[in-house]
C-alpha cells in the first residue's frame, strides 16, 4: 500500500504534463517555457526543501511568504548601498527569524501553526512599512547575476546540502524521530528543543536564498513578495506526498517532484488561458485532493 | 444451583483482544439481581476490561451478553446508560474544567431544557438535591470539578452513577481514593441499591470489602475466570492462592534462592521526595544487583522511576549515580552515562510506531555509528540486525514499521535499543506487561545475563510474582513511601508481602 501511494505523484505529474502538452498542442515543452518553467520551480523547489525539515518534525510553516517578503525588503534596501552584501543579508535575516520561530516553538512551546500564522501577519506588516507600499528596485548592476549557470548552482548546492543532512546526520534521523513519537524521541536522548530550532533556522536560511532569486528575477522587491508563497509551498509538499504528520515517511524527493507538479500545473493553466481567478481555484482542489489521497485515515481516530 | 430466573446479566465467550495481547479469552460470567458480586485478580488480570465491555465503553471482539434475558450489546457509555447500567472507572470519570453540576448531569442536559435554552438555575438545584439524598452535603455544586478533593470528585461520580437508578451498577476499584468516611457512604449506597434488587459488580483489591460486602466472588487471572464462589464457601488464604494461580509461572524465574550483589553502589537515592505523590525515598542500587520496586499502581513507583531516569525533578532529596564520570542533570546525560530507561506506556514513550526497527533501535546510539559526522544506511542496518539478533525479535525483516509487530516484539525492540547502546544501568518500568508468556521468559532471561555482567538493575513492576522470582532485594511501596525492604529467600511469598501494598 505504501509503495502504491509513493507513485502517485509521479504519475500525477506525467498525467499533467501529458493533459498541458496536449492542450498547448506542445507549447508546454518548448525550450522557451521549459526555461520558464524551472525559472518559476527553482524558487518554489528551495522553499519545499527548507519546510520539509519543518513538516518531518510534525509541524507547520505558514510565514515562508511574509518571510520571503521581508527578506526581499530588507535585501533590496541593503542592495542600494552593496549589492554584494545582499544575498548574506537575505541569508543571515531569514535564518534569524527562523531561529525565533524556532525559539519560540522549540522552547516556549508555542504551537507551530499559531505561532507561523501570527508570524505571517507581522512580516508582512513589516514588509510594507520597509518598502512604503511601494517597490524597492535593485540596482542594475545586479541583473547579470539572474543567470541559468548560477541557479543551478544554487539549486545543486542546496539539494546535496539538504540530502546529506536529512539522511546522513543525527540531525537528520532526529527529526525524523521526533515526527514519528516526539515523547519516545524525547526519552531515547533526541535533544528536541534544540532540534526543532535548527530545522526552523534551515527553513528561515533557505527562505532567504528563495527572496534573493525572486529579487534577482524581478528587480525590485515590493510589498507583495511572496505573498501566497506559503500555500504553494505547502500544496506542493502535500502533493508531493509529504506526511502532514511527519516522521519517518517524510522523505526530500517529495519537495522536487512536488515543486514540480505545481509549476507546471500553474503554467499550463497560464498557457491555456486560465482566468487567474480560477487557477486559484484549481490549486486549493489539487491541495484537497492530495490530502485525501496521502493522509492515513486508518491510523486517525479523530480529526481535529 | 440456584434457579436461573435469578440470573439478571449473563456474558458468555466474550472475547476481546487489544493489538497483540488478548486481553480476555472466553470468558463467562453471570450476575444475579440484587447481589454484590465481587471482582478479584492481580493487575492485568483483565478485571477492567470485563467491566468496561458491560458498562458499553469497551466493545467486545467475539461472544454474547443477555441483560434480563433479553440480548444486550451495549454500543457507548450513554447507550448502557439508557439501559440503566452505570460505572465508577477505576481513573478519573469526571471533566476537570466543568461545575460539579455540568458533571452530574453530562449528557442528561436536556432534562433541563426549554426549547435550545438550559435552566441552569433548576440544574443546579437538582445538583443539590441529589448530592443532598445521597448524604452528600459539603459540595458546592457551582465549583469546578478541579477545585474539589480526589475523594469529592469520586462522591460526585457515585452520585452520577447512582443518579439514572441502576439496576447494574459496577465499581471499579473505587475505595483507595475514598477516606473511612466516604466508603461508608459508598457501602451504605451499596447496600440499599441492593435492597431495591439491582446488582452490583465490585472491583478491589481490599480483600476485607470483599468479605464484608460481597455475596459471590469471581477471581480472574490473565484474562480468564478462575472460579466464581459463594463468599461464606471461601476463606481468605484460598482466596489469595486462587488469585495468584501458584501452579503456573514456575520455571522461567531465577534458579538461586540467595541474595547476591557486588559492593559498588551504582545509584544512590537520598530522602527523595516529590510533590505530595513521593516522600522521604531512600535506597541504594548495587551493580550486579535486580532490585525490585513494588506496589499498587498509583503508590508512586512509577513517578519514582521517571525521577531515577531524570525525565522530572524530585522536590526533595538528591539521586546520585556514583559511576557517572560526569555530573547527570538531565535524562540525556543519563544516557551518555549508560543508563537506559524502559518506560510503562511502551507505545508513547518507548516505541516510534510510525519508524521501522531500524529506526527505533539506532536512535540512542547514533553517536556510536557517527563516522566524520555520516551516518551510513549500512552501518545502520548491520547495527539493527544485530540488535534484534541479540532477542531474537520477530519480524519480516528490519525494515518492518514497529507498528506492525506483536506486543511482546515491540517490547523486544525497546530493551534491544538500550543493550545495543552498551547500557551497565537498566530501570525498567513493567518490563513484561502486556507480553506473552515466550517474550517474558526471554528478558527474564536476559536480565539473569546482565546480572551476570555486573550490570544494575531496577525493575518496577505491578507483578509480585516477578519481583518474588527475580529480584535480590524487593522495596514494597505504599501511599508514596517506602513500606518495607525485603531480601530475597526461600520463603519469600506473595501472601506475605500483599499486606504491605494495601
Amino acid at each position: 500500500m505504501g509503495n502504491k501511494k509513493n507513485v502517485i505523484p509521479y504519475i500525477g505529474l506525467i498525467v499533467i504534463v501529458i493533459l498541458f502538452s496536449a492542450l498547448t498542442r506542445g507549447r508546454l515543452l518548448s525550450v522557451a517555457n521549459l526555461k520558464l518553467i524551472f525559472n518559476q520551480t527553482i524558487v518554489l523547489m528551495i522553499g519545499c526543501i527548507g519546510v520539509t525539515f519543518i513538516m518531518t518534525l510534525g509541524s507547520l510553516d505558514l510565514s515562508q511568504g511574509s518571510l520571503m517578503g521581508f527578506c526581499a525588503a530588507v535585501g533590496a534596501t541593503v542592495a542600494a548601498y552593496s549589492p554584494n552584501a545582499t544575498f548574506f543579508t537575505v541569508i543571515i535575516v531569514g535564518a534569524a527569524i527562523g531561529c525565533i520561530h524556532g525559539l519560540l516553538h522549540g522552547y516556549l512551546k508555542i504551537p507551530s501553526f499559531i505561532l507561523t500564522l501570527c508570524s505571517l501577519f507581522i512580516l508582512r506588516g513589516f514588509t510594507v512599512v520597509i518598502t512604503k507600499s511601494g517597490s524597492l528596485p535593485i540596482p542594475f548592476s545586479m541583473y547579470s547575476y539572474d543567470s541559468f549557470s548560477l541557479k543551478i548552482v544554487v539549486l545543486l548546492i542546496v539539494f546535496m546540502v539538504s540530502v546529506y543532512l536529512f539522511n546522513y546526520t543525527r540531525f537528520g534521523k532526529d527529526l525524523k524521530a521526533i515526527g514519528s513519537g516526539e515523547r519516545a524521541a524525547d526519552y531515547s536522548g533526541v535533544p528536541v528543543k534544540r532540534m526543532k530550532m535548527f530545522a526552523f533556522i534551515i527553513a528561515g536560511l533557505l527562505c532567504g536564498v528563495c527572496s534573493y532569486l525572486n529579487v534577482l528575477r524581478t528587480g525590485a522587491a515590493d510589498s507583495k513578495t511572496g505573498l501566497l508563497f506559503e500555500i504553494d509551498i505547502l500544496t506542493a509538499l502535500v502533493v508531493g506526498g509529504l506526511p502532514l504528520t511527519g516522521g519517518a515517511k517524510s522523505k526530500l524527493r517529495c519537495a522536487i517532484i512536488g515543486a514540480l507538479v505545481l509549476t507546471v500545473l500553474t503554467n499550463g493553466m497560464v498557457l491555456v488561458g486560465l482566468k487567474t481567478e480560477l487557477q486559484q481555484a484549481v490549486k486549493g482542489i489539487i491541495f484537497l485532493l492530495s490530502v485525501y489521497l496521502s493522509f492515513e485515515k486508518d491510523n486517525v481516530l479523530y480529526v481535529k | 444451583m440456584n434457579k436461573s430466573d435469578d440470573t439478571f446479566l449473563t456474558l458468555s465467550h466474550v472475547r476481546k483482544t487489544f493489538i497483540g495481547t488478548c486481553a480476555l479469552a472466553d470468558v463467562n460470567f453471570s450476575l444475579r439481581r440484587g447481589e454484590i458480586h465481587g471482582l478479584v485478580g492481580e493487575n492485568g488480570s483483565g478485571k477492567s476490561t470485563l467491566v468496561s465491555i458491560v458498562a458499553g465503553i469497551l466493545q467486545m471482539d467475539e461472544g454474547c451478553m443477555t441483560k434480563n434475558g433479553e440480548p444486550y450489546v451495549p454500543k457507548s457509555l450513554i447507550d448502557a446508560n439508557d439501559n440503566k447500567v452505570s460505572i465508577i472507572v477505576q481513573e478519573k470519570g469526571t471533566i476537570d474544567e466543568l461545575s460539579v453540576t455540568a458533571n452530574l448531569f453530562l449528557g442528561k442536559e436536556s432534562y433541563f431544557s426549554k426549547g435550545p435554552r438550559i435552566d441552569h438555575k433548576r440544574m443546579q438545584h437538582e445538583a443539590t438535591k441529589v448530592l443532598a439524598a445521597h448524604g452528600i452535603s459539603n459540595i458546592d455544586v457551582t465549583k469546578k470539578i478541579k477545585e474539589l478533593s480526589i475523594e469529592d470528585q469520586k462522591l460526585v461520580e457515585l452520585a452520577k452513577a447512582l443518579y439514572i437508578e441502576p439496576d447494574v451498577l459496577i465499581v471499579d476499584e473505587t475505595t483507595t481514593a475514598l477516606s473511612q468516611n466516604g466508603r461508608d457512604l459508598l457501602f451504605a449506597e451499596l447496600m440499599q441499591l441492593k435492597k431495591k434488587g439491582s446488582s452490583i459488580i465490585f472491583i478491589t483489591h481490599d480483600l476485607n470489602e470483599v468479605f464484608d460486602y460481597c455475596d459471590r466472588i469471581t477471581v480472574m487471572k490473565d484474562g480468564l475466570i478462575v472460579e466464581t464462589v459463594h463468599t461464606s464457601d471461601i476463606d481468605e488464604n484460598l482466596l489469595k492462592e486462587k488469585m495468584v494461580g501458584r501452579e503456573i509461572h514456575h520455571g522461567f524465574y531465577r534458579k538461586d534462592k540467595t541474595m547476591t550483589f557486588n559492593n559498588e553502589v551504582a545509584l544512590k537515592v537520598h530522602s527523595v521526595g516529590y510533590t505530595s505523590r513521593l516522600q522521604n525515598i531512600s535506597f541504594e542500587l548495587h551493580t550486579g544487583e535486580i532490585l525490585g520496586i513494588g506496589g499498587l499502581t498509583d503508590c508512586g513507583m512509577h513517578e519514582l522511576g521517571k525521577l531515577l531516569f531524570k525525565l522530572e525533578k524530585p522536590t526533595r532529596g538528591e539521586i546520585e549515580y556514583p559511576l557517572a564520570k560526569r555530573q547527570v542533570r538531565n535524562h540525556r546525560d543519563a544516557i551518555h552515562e549508560k543508563i537506559g530507561y524502559l518506560p510503562k506506556n511502551r507505545d508513547q514513550e518507548s516505541i516510534m510506531l510510525y519508524s521501522n526497527v531500524i529506526d527505533n533501535i539506532c536512535l540512542p546510539s547514533l553517536k556510536m555509528l557517527e563516522k566524520y559526522s555520516f551516518i551510513f544506511p549500512k552501518k545502520e542496518y548491520a547495527f539493527a540486525t544485530e540488535g534484534a539478533s541479540r532477542l531474537k525479535v520477530k519480524m519480516s525483516s528490519v525494515q518492518q514499521l514497529c507498528l506492525n509487530l506483536s506486543g511482546g516484539n515491540k517490547q523486544k525492540v525497546a530493551v534491544v535499543k538500550w543493550l545495543m547502546n552498551r547500557t551497565r544501568i537498566f530501570i525498567m518500568d513493567c518490563p513484561t506487561r502486556g507480553i506473552d508468556i515466550s517474550v517474558k521468559a526471554a528478558i527474564y532471561a536476559l536480565l539473569e545475563d546482565l546480572k551476570k555482567q555486573g550490570c544494575a538493575i531496577l525493575i518496577i513492576s505491578e507483578e509480585l510474582q516477578e519481583l518474588i522470582g527475580m529480584c535480590d532485594r524487593l522495596i514494597i511501596m505504599k501511599n508514596g513511601q517506602i513500606k518495607t525492604t525485603l531480601e530475597r529467600n526461600e520463603d519469600l511469598s506473595e501472601e506475605k508481602i500483599i499486606h504491605y501494598m494495601v
